[in-house]
């Protein structure tokens, strides 16, 4: 085969490649987006939306993990601060808040342990309580689920990735954040009424339509936020930012000598990444109408990971889709007794086995069969064209 | 002649050992400048010193008249440098062309780059590359499989399309077949003139190949600079590498 042969046939592999990676977006988007065409109990869809809120999680996971080499073990407390913001300005719309004797919204707990007596107004039931007070608008809970991830990941990630820490010492201190975090969160229990988390929530409201999380409206708010985070998200890792940045990832030492400052790309997508986690947090209080420290678990951080590998982490669809699959089978496989013990085992055993055997996940696999069946279209092709070619010279 | 590269008194102590001591040369534009010198001469070190990678103690090194002295790698880059390791830095994950792209920095800011296309004159620039470092037929091919020829051919490239107005190569003949020597002779040859560069070599088959003028180290100090026919012949030179079994 010639040179020039070869570098078409490379093009249209690439071609083809390209051609089935939107078809799966595209793909994927209508499933998600036509699902309360079939599903019709609006519990099953509710359910669905919170997997979808983990799918975005996914997302984040593949931009820092898979496109940066960046494996972020505390993605929880973007999450996290996402969720708790959202759920601020949702408590103080409760019904509830509304009732605690004063003329403007006050959280119910923050009065259970006031002393008697003392002021019902946001300024000074504690020392903390007027935190509270520019929630009393929903835009600024909304806003600041998002504007306050992306703050702390830029702070962090400037120290972090300015000083040339890489590797496993991100994790740790990933991990040892997420942490400090949730103990400060449940240590704080005047203004986040600690392990209880914040619940009793109302509904978001926009212009004066509520989202009642059982409701399809609600839904849509859900697939239709994933739809954009991960068409977003793919415009993004196919930028030249995109293709540097996994260059960084590759070799950073060279990156360098190119003229990149690496630690700038680092610290750009490592943000992008908490923001999406933040947009998450801010969706699952939406659906799941509750903030809770446990977003900060680590297991839950952890689960995230194990969810980007199964689906695979250099794949933002494939992440996401690892993500909602996962959590579909545990919620179906947990409603038996025996497999709700097991599930952890299960998971943790597939998790192995994924870093193990298919380092690239589902998406990995899905990308060798698409290599396959092209790479026997061009060889019919060559044929084709041999035994016309033949023909002629006959 | 315009200087391009100008290293004056440059010296690095390592807790007292010095690994490059006082070095000072000036490498003019459009130079080839082979550093020969026996093992633990301070070859690499001094390239280190001039990208940026270590941190000299004393002296100065300008780059077209500017002070880059011990800046960050990333702003030796921008000004210039461009650098070849002895053990081949290529993006294993990506496609060569797709490290061609990375090398094509026209602007290498985030935010500049935050678009799908490349500018047209760096697209240009690519193309000009692969027809000189014949990479096309593996255009596709993940670097990271690629023969240890072609992945040095690709370093080449990269810094060709990079723009490097000064090129360090560290051993760039470092475990490849005769043949691979000879296409790599040939390319060096054919940037001769358009770069400057900087080759720290052993095989003296190669720099008498590519070399016009060389410079000695030894210990960290410049030992001797001139012509291939002068270097030869300098007794000081034959009595550095005494015990090496001399130049061969």
């Amino acid at each position: 085969m010639t040179v020039q042969e070869t570098s078409t046939n490379s093009g249209a592999v690439r071609r083809f490649e390209r051609a089935a990676d939107w078809a799966i977006y595209a793909l994927f988007i209508a499933i998600v987006l036509g699902l309360p065409l079939v599903v019709d109990d609006v519990f099953w869809l509710n359910r669905i939306a919170k997997y979808l809120v983990f799918g975005m999680l996914g997302i984040a996971i593949a931009l820092s993990w898979g496109y940066a080499g960046i494996l972020n073990l505390g993605q929880g407390l973007f999450f996290g601060l996402g969720a708790y913001m959202t759920a601020m300005s949702l408590k103080l719309m409760s019904a509830t808040s509304l009732q605690q004797g004063s003329d403007k919204p006050v959280p119910d707990f923050m009065l259970w342990n006031a002393e008697p007596g003392a002021v019902t107004d946001l300024c000074c039931i504690n020392k903390g309580s007027f935190l509270w007070i520019p929630f009393q608008a929903q835009w600024f809970g909304l806003a600041m689920a998002i504007v306050v991830p992306l703050i702390v990941a830029f702070i962090l990630s400037s120290s972090i990735f300015r000083l040339r820490v890489s590797g496993v010492y991100v994790a740790i201190i990933t991990l040892a954040l997420v942490l400090l975090v949730r103990l400060l969160i449940i240590d704080a229990q005047p203004i986040t009424n600690g392990f209880n988390g914040l619940t009793d929530l109302g509904w978001l409201t926009i212009s004066g339509f509520e989202f009642d999380p059982y409701m399809v409206e609600t839904y849509y708010v859900v697939a239709g936020s994933l739809s954009v985070v991960l068409l977003l998200g793919r415009w993004l890792v196919s930028t030249r930012a995109g293709l540097i940045l996994q260059s960084t990832r590759d070799d950073p030492t060279r990156a360098r000598y190119l003229g990149y400052d690496v630690a700038a790309y680092q610290i750009f997508f490592f943000t992008i990444s908490a923001g999406i986690a933040g947009f998450a947090g801010l969706l699952y209080v939406v659906a799941a109408e509750f903030a809770s420290p446990s977003f900060m678990d680590i297991g839950f951080s952890i689960s995230m990971v194990v969810w980007a590998a199964v689906g695979g982490r250099n794949s933002l669809i494939g992440a996401c889709i690892g993500a909602i699959l996962i959590n579909t089978v545990e919620a179906t496989a947990s409603e038996t007794e025996i497999f709700k013990e097991a599930w952890k085992l299960i998971i943790g055993g597939v998790f192995i086995f994924v870093v193990l055997y298919m380092p690239n996940g589902l998406a990995g696999i899905a990308r060798d069969l698409v290599a396959r069946i092209q790479r026997k279209r061009v060889d019919e092709g060559t044929q084709t064209a041999t035994a016309a070619a033949n023909r002629r010279q006959a | 002649m315009t200087a391009a590269l100008t290293i004056d008194g440059l010296t690095v102590d390592f807790g007292g050992f010095k690994a490059v001591d006082g070095f000072t040369t000036v490498v003019n534009e459009g130079e080839l400048r082979v550093i020969l010198g026996p093992n633990g001469a301070g070859k690499t070190t001094l390239m280190d010193l001039i990208s940026g990678k270590t941190a000299s103690t004393a002296g100065d090194v300008h780059l077209f008249g500017e002070n880059i002295t011990n800046r960050p790698e990333h702003i030796i880059s921008r000004h210039g440098v461009g650098r070849k390791f002895q053990i081949p830095s290529v993006f294993r994950d990506l496609t060569v062309r797709q490290n061609l792209e990375v090398a094509a920095s026209g602007d290498p800011g985030v935010f500049r780059n935050l678009r799908l296309h490349m500018a047209g004159e760096d697209r240009a620039r690519v193309e000009d590359v692969i027809e000189l470092t014949r990479l096309g037929p593996v255009l596709g091919t993940i670097a990271g499989e690629l023969s240890h020829g072609q992945m040095q051919w690709l370093e080449l490239g990269m810094l060709i399309t990079q723009q490097a107005k000064v090129i360090l190569l560290d051993e760039p003949t470092a475990g490849m077949t005769g043949a691979e020597t000879f296409r790599t002779a040939e390319i060096i040859n054919e940037m001769k003139g358009s770069h400057t560069i900087l080759v720290v070599e052993h095989d003296m088959a190669f720099v008498r190949e590519i070399a016009e003028r060389i410079t000695v180290m030894h210990m960290g100090k410049l030992l001797a600079e001139g012509p291939m026919e002068r270097i030869e012949t300098d007794p000081k030179v034959r009595e550095a590498y005494l015990g090496s079994g001399g130049i061969h």
